[in-house]
């Protein structure tokens, strides 16, 4: 009897292990990324990290490819804008869902609907922006807008399709858990905290994608990362920490692949009237005080760029004559002096420590930087689930912050930051130091009608350059650097997207 | 001794809801969810209406009545990061911890409890000695700190076990089991040893004590006299009394297996309960957390009561009134 | 009384026993340096001001690239690790004497009244305490600091409080128990004298000797939570990092072969409590024949 029962476990465990075993081999490559999917609904995380993951089980009517992030045809072919108010989409025939359920208007208009239910939804204010959606045949679609919105298509990569059938069907919870989208790669198994493993789609519509079956493990910590990439457990690694670069460089198995990032940290002041920020002279000053090139140095190790200004260069705003005030700590102790603030003045410096690469460490040299000025910074950092409710309620005097806007449009990210806090017009939701000026309000609001490209550019520099050079609403400080690192001689061909999503269909292996 | 066990409940159950109101209170103080899950384009109008789907415009006594009356329920809320029933979210980890806790429990005080008898009967040999100097860096080193040293050692310069996660898990019906797996195997073996580390140095000098008292007592100098085969005389007579407040003290010490098990589980990455908690307490997941907190209360209070009852049990003479 | 004899049997005991005095010593040397940091460090490692970007990341005197000015090194910010260990280890006597003093005068105060009037009084203290304690010292001290965040030396000090004053009151209550029932103080209550007399001048000084024990222990204990916590980050803030932090902040480093600033400020940790165990165990073995040992 007992001796059955150990055989009979033993055949259990080799069963086991050989089964386990089987399932990595297939794998064609295993990566390491820095954030975990919160849930497999796609609508329900609005933020790049949770985003990626959805981008491979779900499509969107429109997509981004490329280095500069064009925007192409996904489940749409082609759109127009007949009148300000209104987009048309024509639709993808021969699509099929995951379960396959087949692809029609009747889909996108769930989904559209459903962005406005705030139980499943973090895109509330794409989904209350729409006032209706017209379903004119099984694959054309009208959506109307409550207001003008310029940018609207330009988000359409992030709002993914879910098949209405089968989420109308299920209950709540299976549906937070298992997705069914047209994507390129169907879910295997989601094991929460370890691994996401994927494998490929064969009928989907642009192609089956070249690998097979992917396996992604979310490490969030970055020295961990690092060792699994070392050990070659995995094939890519996303989120170099900086301080581990020159240990990847030299190392011959690996190979490092870096781009400058879209978003730019910054840092922004209030302007109270009576405060001493509300001196463009204190502005300046505390500006030339900041070793940005140091910064960049040290405590970014080089990996990033400096920045003049909040978009990036593809975005539609993006001023090239702005240029960054140099640093010069004497003049700027001779501006706090003209200003009257000789002996200096206290301030707190807010931000997050979780969220950017080295925030908390950039805010520490910030504060340091100012001290040697005479400006005494009180640092104030928090993890970023409480800081952020802070600079939503508008309730800080200075804070370090980063952006970057998926639409590529300037004009959106200026009536969040920089738009005088406005709560019935919907206003400076993001403005958390409740900076105003009024010449920078009608500039920006007169930019909400202009839909004509050109016009639409200019205006947004003429903006861009009031906003930095006069106003100093904002001391930019640079771009982050994208940091990947590839273990070499698997043949991995991977070209990082902008916005930092890891999207397996454009990855190939040889 | 009914009404004993009936006075105790009540009391935990009293405990338990003084717990849960001052979680409640507390967490007013952690943050607002509403910002993140309102999207970052929201307007101030949407932002009011997540906050009213969330219950949280309401007073606080409203909102702590419904939290009362649906957790009677077994409803403890929405984790406000993942959108799926907070209780249910930790359960999925019970495994993971339990795993690793099991395996340092017992790593602890297998081999704390034989090395404090193996070090008691022979206090001044060399090896004995060394052995009691081990143990007193074990009392030293906050688990934190030799987790990291074992990777650092084991994972960094010599690259023999793994440093994060639990590896290749089988799921054997409800239960996903590292057990079953090699390399889930290798990755218990660091954690577990951090884990155990601490306990493991206490139960020894706990057990070394202990032994060398029981050791002089009348009794065991009798059975010696008697001609009884030393075996027999350590285990079946000093180690039996000794185990007592041995085995007292490790399950109150439950609550500090808990506590320590959260720092493993984020130094390692693995993917338990702790390390949920951590990561919910820096999201401000509310409902994760005040969850957390109940389960760990209910089972903290559960286990003194069990205890108490024991103890009751053995000595009708200790009874508080 | 007896006291005369039993302090000179305990010199005697110290004396000759090398643990005691490694343990003491070390103690000594690590409190010295601390009340002295401002003097014998070469910089400030809290003050903003004097901190430099410059020499970050730098390895210890004796390596290539190492600096004679940062005789073990710098961290990631260009704080001197040794300059840093003095100033953190300040951060950790403070926490650990404070929170010795502050729960053990509470826990002790709670200890006399509920073993001196039972009752009522008593069993409901032991309920309270029992319940602050089953939770244990780093569960509550970390929760209550996860949601308050890292303000300062108080907080943290406050937050380990409200579950340490247990081990004092309970060994306090079992002692006042036991010394109660002491022919010394039927006699003082028969003589009519008041209660607060008897608690202070009877009970109190023969009740008290168990206490040094927990005290010397938690000192220990209290220094490694302070670090857990720290290490947590729900400790000290960033720019004034204590030992616990320091660790924190060089486990980034370690696959980036930076073992410095991980292993000095571990060293001096594990020093400081080995120190402050050596003692208390010689403490404990002083004054175990005498009492029964608590739990």
């Amino acid at each position: 009897m007992r001796k059955s029962i150990f055989i009979f476990l033993s055949f259990l465990l080799i069963g086991a292990m050989v089964a386990t075993g089987s399932a990595l081999a297939a794998s064609s490559i295993v990566v390491a990324q820095d954030t975990p999917p919160r849930m497999m609904n796609p609508h329900g995380d609005d933020s790049d990290a949770g985003l990626q993951y959805m981008a491979n089980f779900f499509d969107g009517l429109l997509q981004r490819t490329g280095p500069g992030g064009k925007l192409g045809p996904a489940l749409a072919t082609r759109w127009e804008h007949p009148d300000l108010l209104t987009w048309k989409f024509y639709l993808r025939k021969g699509v099929k869902f995951h379960n396959g359920n087949p692809f029609t208007a009747a889909d996108v208009k769930f989904s559209f609907e459903r962005l406005s239910n705030p139980e499943v939804s973090e895109f509330l204010n794409t989904g209350k922006s729409i006032e209706s959606i017209n379903i004119i045949d099984d694959y054309t679609v009208e959506i109307k807008t409550k207001k003008p919105i310029p940018w609207f298509a330009n988000n359409m990569h992030q709002v993914f399709i879910m098949d209405k059938e089968s989420t109308e069907a299920r209950d709540q919870g299976d549906v937070m858990v298992k997705p069914v989208g047209t994507g390129a790669y169907k879910l295997e198994e989601w094991v929460k905290g370890s691994y996401v493993r994927m494998s490929a789609n064969e009928e989907y519509w642009e192609g089956a994608p070249s690998l097979k079956k992917v396996e992604v493990r979310p490490i969030k910590e970055s020295s961990t990362r690092f060792a699994a990439l070392v050990s070659g457990q995995v094939g890519i690694v996303t989120g170099i920490p900086v301080e581990l670069f020159d240990k990847v460089k030299k190392n011959p198995k690996l190979e490092i692949i870096s781009r400058a990032a879209r978003r730019s940290i910054f840092l922004a002041l209030g302007n109270k009237p009576g405060s001493p920020m509300a001196d463009i002279r204190v502005r300046k000053a505390m500006y030339m005080a900041i070793n940005e090139d140091e910064i960049i140095e040290k405590i970014m190790r080089g990996h990033a760029t400096p920045a003049a200004q909040i978009p990036d260069p593809p975005t539609i705003g993006y001023n090239g004559d702005i240029k960054r005030l140099k640093y010069d700590p004497e003049e700027a102790k001779k501006l706090l002096k003209e200003a009257g603030y000789e002996k200096g003045f206290e301030v707190t410096l807010s931000g997050p420590n979780d969220r950017y690469v080295q925030d908390a460490k950039i805010a520490e040299a910030v504060a340091r930087y100012l001290a040697k000025v005479g400006i005494k910074a009180k640092l104030d950092v928090k993890p970023k689930s409480i800081f952020f409710p802070d600079v939503a309620e508008g309730k800080l005097e200075f804070y370090l912050i980063g952006w970057f806007d998926g639409t590529f449009d300037m004009g959106r990210t200026y009536f969040k930051l920089a738009h005088s806090r406005d709560r019935d017009k919907g206003y400076g939701g993001l403005n958390g130091a409740a900076y105003g000026d009024p010449a920078i309000d009608k500039l920006l609001e007169s930019t909400a009608d202009i839909v004509d490209p050109p016009k639409r550019k200019e205006t947004l520099e003429k903006l861009n350059a009031m906003a930095m050079t006069d106003k100093i609403i904002w001391i930019p400080l640079h771009y982050q650097e994208d940091l990947y690192a590839v273990n070499k001689g698997r043949g991995i061909t991977f070209n990082p997207r902008p916005d930092r999503w890891m999207v397996y269909k454009e990855i190939s292996k040889k | 001794m009914a009404a004993y066990i009936a006075r105790r409940m009540i009391q935990g159950l009293i405990v338990l809801l003084a717990v849960s109101m001052i979680c409640f209170v507390i967490f007013r103080y952690m943050g607002d969810p509403v910002v993140t899950m309102a999207g970052r384009y929201a307007t101030f109008d949407e932002r009011e209406e997540v906050r009213h789907m969330l219950g949280l415009d309401q007073p606080i006594y409203v909102q702590y009545w419904r939290f009362i009356s649906n957790a009677a329920h077994g409803n403890f809320g929405k984790s406000y990061v993942s959108r799926v029933p907070a209780l249910g979210l930790i359960l999925e980890r019970f495994p993971a911890t339990f795993e690793l806790a099991c395996t340092a429990v017992i790593m602890a005080f297998a081999i704390g409890v034989i090395l404090g008898v193996v070090v008691a009967l022979k206090p001044y040999a060399m090896r004995n000695r060394l052995i009691m100097t081990a143990s007193l860096g074990g009392i030293s080193i906050p688990t934190f700190l030799m987790g990291i040293l074992l990777i650092m050692v084991f994972s960094v310069y010599l690259g023999m076990l793994p440093p994060f996660g639990r590896g290749d898990t089988v799921q054997v019906g409800a239960w996903r089991t590292g057990f079953l797996t090699l390399s889930g195997i290798k990755h218990l073996i660091l954690p577990a040893a951090t884990l155990a580390m601490y306990q493991l140095a206490v139960l020894l000098r706990l057990t070394r004590a202990g032994m060398r008292e029981v050791l002089t007592e009348e009794y065991i100098k009798t059975a010696w006299a008697k001609g009884l085969s030393p075996m027999k005389v350590i285990f079946k007579h000093a180690l039996r009394n000794v185990l007592i407040p041995v085995v007292t003290i490790t399950g109150l010490q439950f609550g500090e297996v808990i506590a320590f098990s959260i720092v493993t589980e984020t130094i390692f990455q693995w993917p338990g309960m702790g390390n949920l908690l951590l990561t919910s307490m820096y999201e401000s997941d509310r409902p994760v957390v005040v969850t957390y907190i109940m389960m760990v209360a209910v089972i903290i209070i559960t286990l003194n009561i069990v205890v108490d009852i024991l103890y009751a049990l053995i000595n009708p003479k200790i009874r508080y009134e | 009384m007896n006291n005369h004899l039993i302090k000179s049997r305990m010199l005697y005991s110290y004396l000759h026993d090398p643990s005691a005095i490694i343990g003491s010593l070390i103690l000594v040397v690590f409190i010295t340096a601390a009340i002295l940091a401002p003097w014998i460090t070469s910089h400030d490692p809290y003050d903003l001001e004097k901190v430099s970007l410059e020499h970050f990341l730098t390895p210890p005197v004796w390596m290539e690239e190492g600096m004679a000015q940062f005789p073990l090194g710098t961290d990631d910010q260009g704080r001197g690790i040794l300059s840093t260990i003095v100033y953190g280890c300040r951060t950790s006597l403070i926490v650990g004497f404070g929170v010795v003093l502050i729960a053990g005068t509470f826990g002790i105060f709670m200890g006399l009244l509920a073993g001196y009037y039972g009752g009522w009084l008593d069993s409901v203290t032991m309920r309270l305490a029992d319940t602050f304690f089953s939770f244990s010292t780093t569960l509550m001290a970390f929760l209550l600091l996860g949601v308050f965040g890292p303000k300062g030396i108080m907080i943290v000090i406050i937050a380990i409080c409200m579950a340490d004053w247990v081990r004092y009151a309970r060994t306090m209550r079992g002692s006042v128990l036991e010394v109660k029932e002491e022919a010394y103080v039927m006699a003082a209550r028969a003589t009519g004298a008041k209660d607060l007399r008897i608690l202070l001048r009877h009970i109190l000084p023969n009740a008290i000797a168990p206490i040094f024990v927990v005290m010397a222990v938690d000192l220990a204990v209290v220094i490694m939570l302070e670090a857990t916590l720290s290490f947590l980050g729900v400790g000290v803030p960033l720019t004034k990092p204590s030992l616990g932090m320091m660790i924190a902040i060089g486990k980034n480093y370690i696959y980036a072969g930076m073992w410095w600033m991980i292993v000095f400020p571990g060293a001096a940790l594990i020093f400081l409590v080995v120190g402050i165990n050596l003692f208390a165990d010689w403490l404990r073995e002083e004054l175990n024949p005498k009492i029964e040992r608590k739990a």
